[in-house]
């Protein structure tokens, strides 16, 4: 499965929750195929987008809103592995994390990450996190229902194929305006009850 | 941590006060001896024991706590991060790419190392460069000391968080706790 199939099949599942995802291509990518102000694009920090997915996680704990669902890969994730055992400590319920892992840096000449021999969702498990595993894209349908449905932290540990997909256009948004227009949809469909913390 | 009471008018009992007044809603911190007074102060007026409340938890690097305390206005709330300065070398990135690019407001309480009253022969490498550095890159710095009162802290600390929501970006507060009744190192 190429990363760009897995990103369509996720934001089919996702188009009602807010969605958190790394930089790059997995960015560029998933703009590609379904673009929407529920998505926050990271245009860099990387390694950032599990720890901003735990703070709406925890922000949004008291409301309406179901999940909060990032998107990282293995690269990425291994730029900041302390959100594994941060959500594993803070236990954020709503939080879903898809790791999407082909086991290199696909934005730099494919070099290999760690995680060409090291099992990231083990890593997770031994966190605390409750960890599921695909491949395929009939695996992640499946799985997306199933981790959608848990309480968090979750990761869903997803082993795609290594490369990009051509002629995907650069992200060149304006990072306020993601931002404000993810705020914006995200604010108007989360509802705190009475009593909650602002 | 568990059992210290923090004196209701000490420097860190002041900031943690002027904390919550400058309506935080979840506070993350990265321990330091100077700030655990404070840490130990925010715990207790929200409820915790033991390093942890509802509204208050640790984090164990500077970087997550950027990206942690400073994706809650993307929901609709205000976060802050107690520290020490020499961890903002750990959260340049995170803090320029991610907090200032995208206009999201944090509050840092950080404490200062490596000036007065430093035992450390190396800690002054990093933390006497730290102004600078956020002044470089835009977040503005208020700093105070011992030529304050406690109650002038709690109101800096405040008005800082104030000065973040105004200004849609991380507003840093530096304390000294140097010939406070506080712990400088």
């Amino acid at each position: 499965m190429k990363r760009i199939e897995a990103l369509q099949i996720i934001a089919e599942h996702t188009g009602e929750l807010p969605v958190v995802v790394t930089c790059a291509a997995s960015s560029r990518e998933l703009a590609a195929v379904a673009d929407g102000p529920n998505h926050l694009y990271l245009l860099d920090a990387m390694g950032l987008a599990g720890s901003v997915a735990t703070g709406i996680a925890l922000a949004i704990a008291d409301t309406s809103m179901r999940k909060v669902v990032t998107i990282e890969g293995d690269g990425s994730l291994l730029m900041n592995p302390n959100v594994l055992p941060t959500a594993g400590f803070l236990r954020p319920e709503k939080l879903v994390m898809v790791l999407l892992d082909n086991g290199v840096y696909g934005a730099t000449a494919n070099l290999p990450t760690y995680a060409s021999s090291i099992d990231l969702g083990a890593l997770a498990e031994a966190s605390g996190w409750t960890v599921h595993r695909t491949a395929d894209p009939d695996g992640l349908r499946g799985e997306l229902e199933t981790v959608l449905s848990l309480d968090g932290p979750v990761l869903l540990h997803v082993r795609i194929e290594v490369g990009n997909a051509v002629d995907v256009p650069k992200l060149l948004e304006d990072p306020v305006v993601l931002g404000r227009r993810f705020q914006d949809w995200l604010a108007a469909r989360i509802t705190a009850p009475v009593g909650a913390v602002r | 941590m568990k059992g210290h009471s923090v004196q209701p008018n000490s420097y860190a009992a002041s900031v943690a006060r002027g904390i919550w007044a400058a309506q935080v809603d979840l506070v993350g911190y990265v321990p330091s001896v100077s700030v655990a007074p404070v840490i130990s102060a925010l715990v207790e007026t929200s409820g915790g024991t033991s390093g942890r409340s509802r509204t208050v938890f640790p984090l164990s690097r500077e970087e997550e706590a950027a990206g942690v305390l400073g994706a809650l206005p993307l929901a609709g709330k205000f976060g802050a991060i107690v520290m020490q300065d020499n961890g903002f070398g750990n959260a340049l990135t995170a803090l320029t790419t991610f907090n200032l690019a995208y206009h999201l407001p944090l509050l840092i309480v950080a404490n200062t190392r490596g000036g007065l009253g430093e035992y450390n022969s190396m800690i002054h490498t990093f933390s006497r460069h730290a102004p600078a550095l956020l002044d470089r890159v835009d977040i503005p710095v208020f700093e105070i000391d011992r030529r304050s009162a406690a109650s002038d802290w709690e109101a800096v600390v405040t008005e800082a968080g104030v000065h973040a929501q105004m200004t849609f970006r991380p507003a840093v507060v530096l304390t000294h706790f140097w010939n406070t009744d506080g712990k400088a190192a």
